[in-house]
């Protein structure tokens, strides 16, 4: 039986009716057609499904939906460069100059990861960036264009600000 | 995957919580508390003992403050990990939270919920379809076990990383349940098998974890041994804890997670009084081989996960001696 619910996501209020067992990466996907989130390994180990709430990167396959009511919800649609319009983000921009994203299924996911990061701290070393992706996996990169992407977005991102 | 249908139940307060486990339970209705879900719900999705009710707590009020002496059940495990009053009283218990599976499942994952973490093995921890193909275990759907043929006990392995750290600090826990509250040593509160895993009723909420004044005095380090150094679960992990007494050992508590179906404080593994040297160490690290049991259920083979205890011992009584 579907229950109404109603979620912020990129500073949105949605509206909507959902099963009481919805997943949000499943309501995100399915309802809102928000795909840019993946469904990876489906079990919290791959990290394609991140997204951020309330700051923190989470897997959003192992989140219902009802539990994060009325908190704030990020997905990768919602990072742009500014907030009034969707020019891509410096982390977008550098992975796509790096190299950072082959066949980029998993490239949403560590992208949210890194932002909440760099929310954090803006000027991770590589060790530090390394241990924040260490719940993402691709399987293309071999992970070297990935920290050359992120080290190169936060110092532009440092630079500007 | 789709989750199996549930009632998911929201209480805000305690009070509310207890009233709805004891009206399921009156009932008759099976439930599962659920926090962070990175335990609950890869469990569900493989179809492992689904229930028809979920309690969440994820608009309960309060229990995730970090103190010195008390822990809130629902406070994050990356929370734990940067911690600065624990990395300055027990930094072997931020060593550990540190070092839970992934950073975003840190973000998920409570204490409590790793404290209650679902024992692991490879006849369990797999799809209704492989389960089914292979034929099930006691641990869900069957009645034998099958790492160890025989239908008395589940072999099933612990893998949480806090619950050694607490043993070794003598950590008490706090459960709220239709019959009030109580107060456990940790060190009474696993028991059994890998199906029983410990003396909570069902329907008993963990709500704090308190660590007595007495083991501030204590040193305390954590390592464990996994396939990769993240997202992986241990497959023996080893906390100690240590308090000199000049140049000989006051005290020494030696816990394990990650090899049998509980994780195992050694009370008899006794070593005050001995000099705190390298043949100490050695000493610890043998006592320790000779006490511990692996089964072949999780990856790596049971006797270097049973080496690699005695390994990591020693390299923390010589760390800890410092």
């Amino acid at each position: 039986m579907k229950r109404t619910i109603k979620l912020r996501i990129n500073g949105s209020e949605h509206e909507l009716a959902v099963p009481a067992n919805a997943l949000l990466l499943d309501v995100l996907r399915n309802d809102l057609h928000l795909v840019g989130t993946k469904r990876g390994c489906d079990m919290g180990t791959c990290g394609c499904c991140n997204i951020i709430i309330d700051g923190r990167a989470v897997n959003s396959c192992l989140v219902l939906a009802f539990d994060v009511e009325g908190r704030d919800i990020q997905t990768i649609e919602g990072v742009t460069a500014s907030a009034d319009d969707d020019s891509i983000h410096p982390l977008q921009e550098a992975w796509a100059e790096c190299g950072g994203s082959q066949c980029g299924f998993c490239a949403a996911g560590f992208i949210m990861t890194v932002h909440a990061l760099l929310e954090n701290e803006p000027q991770p070393n590589r060790a530090g960036i390394a241990e924040a992706l260490g719940g993402n996996v691709c399987r293309c990169t071999g992970y070297k264009k990935i920290l050359d992407a992120v080290e190169l977005a936060a110092g532009r991102m440092a630079a500007t600000t | 995957m789709i989750l199996p249908t549930f009632e998911l139940h929201h209480p805000t307060t305690i009070t509310e919580l207890v009233e709805i486990a004891r009206d399921l339970t009156a009932q008759g209705e099976a439930f599962d508390y659920m926090a962070g879900g990175t335990d609950v719900l890869p469990n569900y999705k493989n179809r492992l003992n689904p229930r028809p009710h979920v309690i969440s707590l994820a608009r309960l009020a309060g229990l995730d403050e970090i103190g010195v002496d008390r822990i809130g059940a629902r406070a994050l495990v990356d929370d734990l990990a940067r911690s600065s009053v624990l990395s300055e009283h027990y930094p072997g218990l931020v060593e550990a939270a540190r070092s839970v599976s992934s950073p975003p499942l840190r973000n998920l994952g409570t204490i409590g919920g790793n404290l209650l973490l679902d024992t692991r093995c490879w006849y369990f921890n797999q799809s209704e379809f492989w389960r089914e193909s292979k034929g099930y275990c006691m641990k869900a759907d069957g009645d034998v076990c099958l790492v160890v043929p025989q239908k008395e006990i589940c072999y099933a392995t612990y893998s949480g990383d806090l619950a050694p750290v607490l043993l070794v600090l003598d950590a008490r826990v706090t459960l709220v349940g239709p019959d009030g509250e109580r107060t456990v040593p940790l060190r009474e509160f696993y028991a059994f098998d890998g199906i029983t895993r410990f003396l909570k009723g069902p329907a008993e909420l963990l709500t704090a974890v308190d660590i007595p004044s007495s083991s501030r005095e204590l040193r305390t380090g954590y390592r464990k041994l996994r396939m990769r150094d993240t997202i992986e679960y241990p497959v023996a992990g080893v906390a100690l804890a240590l308090h000199t007494d000049g140049d000989k050992v006051g005290r020494l508590e030696v816990a394990v997670t990650g090899t049998e179906a509980i994780p195992l404080w050694y009370g008899d593994l006794d070593l005050t009084g001995q000099p705190a040297t390298p043949a100490t160490a050695e000493a610890l690290q043998e006592a320790l081989v000779d006490r511990v049991t692996c089964y072949r259920n999780v990856p790596f083979p049971p006797g270097y996960r049973k080496a690699m205890t005695g390994e990591y011992a020693r390299e923390l009584f010589s760390a800890l001696v410092g």
